[in-house]
């Protein structure tokens, strides 16, 4: 009977053996031979992708013998509950699913594990998973990153872009008369005055065709579309190179105003009943084919362009990277994390579980089925190439600008969405709803957030 | 007033019940039509009062998506916890509507003031205190919560019941030897069955309805039917087909119940020919 | 016979008020306990979101800024009185009428109150959820035949219309809870006495004068539970708005519970939450007991719902 340290020791050394010579034996069932039994709770928004990872769980659960139970909310819910998990630290969840404007809020508050111990444990880290060559680095860094620390990888690398009715903009009697109106050829818009007269141009609500459709509902989906065209326009909400850094506020800069104003121009070509429409209106309206162009999620192209069950053009709708503006084609960096409380107890069996779903094989399955993956060799495999809108997401992957995820990003989101809204139903100004909400947004983070452009 | 009333009243009153009844109904027959609707016929922009219909919504969402047991939640918690409220809050209201001790109204008002606090306030310190407790995640919790929320409404509205018989008969209950909680089962609840029947129907159906502390307290198995409903409006479009089969399944079954109760709400509620 | 005994025994020896123990004992406990909690959260700067705030106290801090700094929350506070103000008095008038229509007219009641009663039982959730689905302006069944009709241009929208929107909400309101006012002043009407009414048209009163002298009077309390009830509901109105208008567009619907949620479960500024709530509360508080108190004098017994007996 060896003693408890000989056997420390033996196996410290094992292990460094494993490390140093046998580097490809690493193998899954090994990693998780001490967890087995363990029950992982993984807890997400209720999406495709997500119900694609309940599928695959199975298939881990076999190889290792740690149960995986997922719980799916809607969006909100699905922060609500995770918030009120970390708060009580009774480490319900193994794996929270969260969107990246709450990563600040967590991370300052201590919930979440530092992944790096982790990663440096050949236990645990599968030497073939390297994130940093294998992952979208920029967005992995936004999303997943806090303050120069790991928490966790990306479930979805979400942005927005331009989708557009090629059935319309190449039919021949619609390029002549156009061309007769506005002098140039009808093609997917470049700029923003192109965006603007296409969609003049097919604002036919008799027909039931819209021009545009905007998200502007009193709700995130606003400020998630009216982010792309502040960038656009050269504007931005705080003055920093990164989501974790606070810095001067600049959202009522004369570029963010004249971006508010452009956008509310748009108003004229989207459906009457735009201030109450979401994601999820939207959606309905494109499906259904009754609008031309707007900017739209990537996650939700699938939907849209692929499933003949739920919509009517399949086949008929091209995408491509947002109109270019003075701050060039831009987008923006959003996605969901995988991250690890602190507070839970089966942290090294959720790590094992994240990495797995990290995979190649199981990224593809995801994406195929409605996902939106990190990982840039998914995005070249040869059935995602085939999605028509593969590139146009690849692109706005490139060209993604980060945004808060500073502990007050949510408050400082909903300031927002609430000024945007007044200024759309025609209460305010575009100046005075951004100058109101820069002195809020100031106000709430306080000295290092002075405002560069002091409301009137 | 039982004068027969003129014909041209009866036709007038039966004219506008007949529009309460269908401004009250279309909503709901609208989506009892949206639940047999494919996606194309949910999105016509001509509303569609005929279509081809489909039984997919029903099974897509309930076994597809696995929401009967949600069903079954609703089911538990709602019976439990009006259960529980009749049986702790009938008694009170009795005392309240029998006897005399001091504070008497005061501890009647204070009953409705637990009404009162918006429950978003209420939530998050409920939620640490059933952590303490350890029955967060379990049936018990919001049971336990609804039941409590619930009480101000069966003290309240019993009281006015039970006032509403006569003390004479469960004094006259007592002359015969009865005991006085004798006289409250036997005789007095019987008669208050009509109001009680309301009572309890309006506790089911709040609890059965609720949706902050269900989704706070209960853990993701025993969810209930409401907390499920928004899991269905997603980024990806919202299966409005799904919704509506859920949100039929969530109230058929109060339906049913109210209807079998009715009998007891109308036809039961006679005091005054106890009262002689 | 032991238990009827036993009953005897503690029911006629003066313990029967005993019985609200356990009624107390959970409220207690539960909804009030709680509410402590939440009362004193209010005088520190809880917040889950930064880091720094952990709970320190802060006296009143919370209720000066509410009072003097935020003119979102009065905002939204007058908003919500309007709204409890005319739905209530619309679903009031509405649900009576109903009621009386029913009760003078109606012989076989079960299917028709049945009937009625749908709207009420529809989970507020859902309930916001059905009519977005039927105020949608582009799919909306709703929306469409007020177009039809002319109720509504081409070009506009029920939920986008800045004019439109507040009213809407009201009108759904109306829509659920109308039924609610309808079954208990049918409850109320069933259980009159009819003495008094055979006795006042013996003596030749109209149908006029009887609902007005004799039922009205009698209705007092139930009218007054009624109101009561309703009143509070309304004010404390969530998910329906929230689902179909989050408090948009710009805040013509953010009731007074919307903003609450924001401040606690979006900005999860739980402090200041806790004042808002408590402030809520209040008025609450203060509006029942005068109408309370209001009620208890008129009727001029020692309880206001006290019977006829």
């Amino acid at each position: 009977m060896k003693t408890f340290a000989g056997r420390l020791i033996m196996g410290g050394i094992a292990s460094v053996l494993l490390q140093v010579a046998q580097a490809g034996a690493w193998t899954l069932e090994e990693a998780a031979k001490p967890y087995s039994g363990a029950t992982v709770r993984v807890v997400g928004e209720a999406l495709p992708p997500l119900e694609a990872l309940a599928k695959l769980a199975p298939q881990f659960e076999q190889a290792t013998g740690i149960d995986v139970e997922v719980e799916m909310y809607e969006h909100s819910e699905a922060v609500n509950k995770v918030q009120l998990d970390l708060n009580s630290r009774r480490g319900r969840y193994d794996v929270i699913i969260q969107p990246h404007r709450e990563l600040g809020k967590f991370a300052t508050n201590g919930h979440l594990l530092d992944l790096a111990g982790f990663m440096n444990d050949a236990a645990l880290r599968d030497p073939t998973f390297k994130p940093e060559e294998q992952l979208y680095e920029k967005p992995w860094k936004e999303i997943s990153w806090y303050d120069g620390k790991m928490y966790g990888f990306p479930f979805t690398v979400l942005n927005l872009f331009m989708w557009y009715r090629t059935d319309l903009l190449s039919d021949p009697k619609e390029m002549e008369g156009f061309k007769a109106k506005y002098g140039y050829d009808l093609a997917p818009a470049q700029n923003w005055d192109q965006y603007r007269d296409i969609a003049e141009w097919f604002y036919r609500p008799d027909q039931g065709l819209y021009g545009t459709a905007l998200q502007a509902k009193r709700h995130e989906a606003l400020w998630y579309e009216w982010l792309n065209f502040l960038y656009s326009f050269g504007g931005d909400v705080l003055d920093v190179k990164s989501g974790s850094e606070c810095g001067p506020v600049i959202v009522n800069s004369p570029q963010a105003v004249a971006a508010l104003d452009y956008y509310k121009s748009l108003l004229a070509y989207s459906p009457p009943d735009s201030l109450n429409y979401f994601w999820d209106d939207v959606m309905a309206l494109m499906q259904q084919g009754k609008v031309a162009e707007l900017i739209m999620w990537n996650d939700a192209t699938y939907a849209v362009a692929v499933d003949e069950t739920a919509s009517t053009v399949v086949g008929k709708v091209g995408f491509d990277i947002t109109p270019q503006g003075e701050g060039g084609k831009v987008g923006q960096i959003e996605g969901w994390s995988y991250l690890v409380p602190t507070y839970s107890k089966n942290q090294q069996a959720a790590f094992l579980f994240m990495q797995w779903m990290m995979g190649y094989d199981r990224q593809l399955e995801q994406h195929l089925n409605g996902g939106a993956t990190g990982r840039p060799d998914v995005y070249a495999a040869a059935e995602v190439q085939k999605l028509p809108y593969s590139n146009a997401s690849m692109a706005a992957h490139e060209a993604g600008r980060p945004k808060a995820t500073l502990p007050q990003s949510s408050e400082m989101t909903d300031i927002l969405v609430r000024e945007l809204s007044s200024s759309l139903t025609g209460e305010k100004s575009s100046k005075a709803a951004l100058d109101t909400a820069a002195t809020e947004i100031s106000k709430l983070l306080g000295s290092c957030a002075p405002m560069s452009y002091p409301a009137l | 007033m039982d004068r027969p009333a003129s014909r041209p009243w009866v036709a007038f009153a039966w004219a506008v019940l007949a529009v309460a009844v269908v401004v009250a109904l279309t909503p709901y027959l609208w989506i009892v039509l949206a639940s047999f609707k494919n996606r194309v016929d949910l999105f016509a922009s001509i509303p569609k009062w005929t279509f081809t219909p489909t039984l997919a919504n029903y099974p897509a969402v309930f076994i597809g998506k696995d929401y009967w047991p949600l069903a079954i939640n609703s089911l538990v918690i709602s019976t439990s916890s009006t259960a529980l409220c009749i049986a702790i809050g009938a008694p009170a209201a009795y005392v309240f509507a029998r006897m005399d001790f001091p504070g008497k109204e005061d501890l009647f008002f204070f009953f409705l003031t637990t009404r009162m606090a918006p429950p978003i306030s209420i939530a998050v310190p409920l939620f640490l205190f059933f952590t303490a407790l350890g029955l967060i995640d379990t049936i018990y919790a919001v049971v336990i919560a609804h039941t409590s929320f619930n009480l101000s409404l069966v003290v309240w509205m019993m009281r006015g019941f039970f006032a509403d018989i006569p003390r004479e008969i469960d004094e006259a209950a007592v002359m015969d030897g009865r005991s006085r909680l004798g006289a409250f089962l036997f005789i007095v609840v019987p008669l208050a069955a009509p109001g009680l029947a309301a009572t309890a129907v309006l506790c089911f159906i709040l609890s059965w309805n609720e949706f902050l502390y269900a989704f706070i307290l209960v853990a993701f198995e025993g969810r209930p039917l409401t907390v499920g409903i928004p899991g269905l409006v997603t980024p990806h479009g919202t299966l409005w087909g799904q919704v509506a089969a859920v949100a039929i399944v969530a109230t058929l079954p109060i339906v049913v119940f109210t209807f079998i109760v009715q009998r007891q709400l109308v036809r039961g509620l006679t005091f005054g020919a106890v009262k002689g | 016979m032991t238990a009827s005994t036993r009953g005897t025994l503690l029911l006629d020896r003066g313990v029967g008020p005993l019985l609200v123990l356990p009624a107390t004992l959970l409220v207690v406990v539960f909804l009030v306990g709680p509410f402590y909690y939440m009362m004193y959260t209010a005088l520190t700067d809880l917040s889950f979101a930064d880091a720094s705030r952990n709970g320190n106290f802060v006296g009143l801090d919370n209720f000066r800024k509410l009072m003097r700094d935020d003119p979102l929350f009065w905002d939204s506070f007058l908003l919500t009185l309007r709204f409890v103000v005319l739905a209530v008095s619309i679903e009031f008038v509405l649900g009576f009428a109903l009621a009386f229509l029913i009760f003078r007219f109606v012989a076989r009641q079960r299917l028709l109150t049945t009937l009625l009663l749908i709207p009420m039982m529809i989970a507020p959730v859902a309930v916001g959820l059905i009519w977005r689905l039927l105020l949608q302006g582009d799919f909306g069944m709703v929306t469409y035949y007020m177009r039809k009709v002319g109720l509504l241009s081409q070009n506009a929208a029920v939920l986008s219309s800045p004019d439109l929107v507040f009213p809407a909400i009201v009108a759904i309101d109306v829509w659920q809870w109308t039924p609610f006012v309808t079954l208990v002043m049918l409850a109320g009407l069933m259980s009159l006495p009819r003495s008094p009414i055979e006795a006042a048209m013996m003596d030749g009163a109209g149908p006029v004068r009887v609902f007005l002298d004799v039922m009205l009077p009698l209705l007092k309390p139930i009218i007054a539970l009624v109101l009561l009830l309703r009143g509070i509901d309304a004010f404390k109105e969530f998910d329906k708005v929230f689902i179909m208008t989050g408090g948009g567009p710009g805040t013509l619907t953010e009731l007074v519970s919307i903003y609450a949620y924001r401040v606690n479960f979006r900005n999860w500024d739980l402090g200041y939450g806790a004042a808002v709530a408590f402030m809520v509360y209040l008025v609450v508080l203060i509006l029942c007991s005068i109408f309370y108190k209001a009620i208890y004098w008129s009727a001029n017994r020692p309880a206001p719902l006290g019977g006829h007996g």
